[in-house]
């Protein structure tokens, strides 16, 4: 692949679209975005684009620069939901080439699908729920449980260092599959009683982060899609499951619904 | 006793933040290039990003038009074990040596030559 920077004198970095209203004006937002510059609504038949001027996509190799961009895009969209309600949150360094004008007649464009996509999303945001086990009390728990699990450590303390070795594995290979098992379950049993209280829902890949900070202790992490008003109702079902000895929940949100975006055309 | 209601730490921002970079809104990118007046840009960034901690040296699949000299330059790893296997035109003695010991304390020119010709090997390759 050749080198290939993509030049273009006048974008407008996108951070998210919105519902303003038919009589709502755009000048009522006003804040600075990415490196300071200032950011603007732009807003066509009462649909409104979160935007910004630029003149180069967002790029570097400074990971502290990149965390500040982020932080910035996400208290731009955060501060757009607050103003206009749930907003459509595009992906970070997401710009369209051209003017104000040119983003109007995006908007335009896509008028129908933007307005059925907003309210769509209307008075609902992302929650993002962890749950974390103490690893020590499941291996115990897991023992007393499992009979073979039991056996094998058994076996293994009346063992010469060689035998014990083999065994050694044997139980590591059964206590991953029991542990496996065990975090299935609790991915189902979280499931099953958030889907009656949740639009979407989707488990997460516990261990994707590239912005560094650590692998999360967290054995599963899912998304979901919920009305605001189902917050408490989703808290209190939580605390059951966090009631649980050993078990840790973390409930974060309300989120704009990054995980649960469409896909649009230009 | 935990609260029923969902929190926003400095740690919750933090998982948050990683979000941003691979969820939101998409613009379909192949009607972009058709229109001819709008682009999606900024993978490479991405791209860049991951490479810091993690994707090179796991391997992991990086997006079609990805930089890979600079990504692995940013990752600090030199070449990947499959690209080892490219053919490349070793017609000096060299060449021998550079795929032997030198591979890790390889100096940047070499590193680069490796790299371009890992590109050319990947386009041969589409």
């Amino acid at each position: 692949m050749t080198e290939q920077v993509e030049e273009f004198e006048v974008g407008r970095y996108l951070y998210c679209v919105v519902a303003v209203g038919e009589n709502g004006s755009d000048d009522s937002f006003s804040m600075s975005g990415i490196d300071g510059e200032p950011v603007t609504v732009l807003t066509e038949n009462g649909v409104g684009a979160v935007v910004q001027e630029c003149e180069s996509p967002y790029d570097t190799d400074d990971l502290e620069t990149v965390r500040d961009w982020l932080l910035t895009h996400q208290e731009v969209v955060d501060t757009a939901g607050q103003t206009f309600g749930t907003p459509l949150p595009f992906r970070f360094d997401t710009i369209l080439k051209g003017d104000d004008e040119r983003v109007r007649t995006w908007i335009a464009d896509q008028q129908d699908t933007l307005e059925s996509h907003l309210a769509e999303f209307e008075g609902h945001w992302e929650y993002r729920v962890g749950v974390a086990w103490d690893e020590e009390r499941v291996r115990d728990e897991l023992e007393s449980e499992d009979e073979e699990l039991a056996d094998l450590r058994e076996r293994i303390d009346d063992s010469e260092e060689g035998t014990a070795f083999l065994l050694e594995k044997q139980y590591d290979t059964r206590i991953r599959d029991l542990r496996q098992a065990r975090k299935e379950s609790l991915t189902n049993r979280l499931r099953e009683s958030l889907e009656p209280l949740v639009r979407e829902f989707d488990v997460l890949d516990s261990n994707s982060g590239v912005l560094g900070d650590g692998a999360s202790d967290e054995v599963v992490q899912v998304a979901f899609l919920a009305h605001e008003e189902r917050e408490t109702d989703i808290g209190e079902m939580l605390d059951d499951i966090a009631a649980d000895p050993g078990v840790e929940v973390r409930f974060t949100g309300p989120w704009p619904p990054y995980s649960f975006a469409p896909e649009l055309e230009a | 006793m935990r609260e029923t209601g969902p929190t926003r730490s400095q740690s919750d921002l933090a998982e948050m933040l990683e979000l941003l970079l691979d969820k939101g809104v998409v613009i379909n990118a192949d009607i972009v290039v058709t229109v001819g007046e709008t682009e999606l840009l900024g993978v490479k960034l991405r791209a860049a990003i991951a490479s810091f901690e993690t994707a090179a040296q796991y391997g992991l699949e990086f997006p079609e038009g990805t930089d890979m000299e600079r990504v692995n330059e940013a990752a600090g790893v030199e070449e990947l074990a499959e690209t080892e296997t490219v053919p490349v035109e070793a017609s000096s003695d060299d060449s021998e040596e550079e795929s032997t010991d030198s591979e890790e304390d390889a100096d940047e020119t070499e590193a680069e030559e490796e790299a371009t010709q890992t590109a050319e090997a990947e386009n041969d390759g589409d």
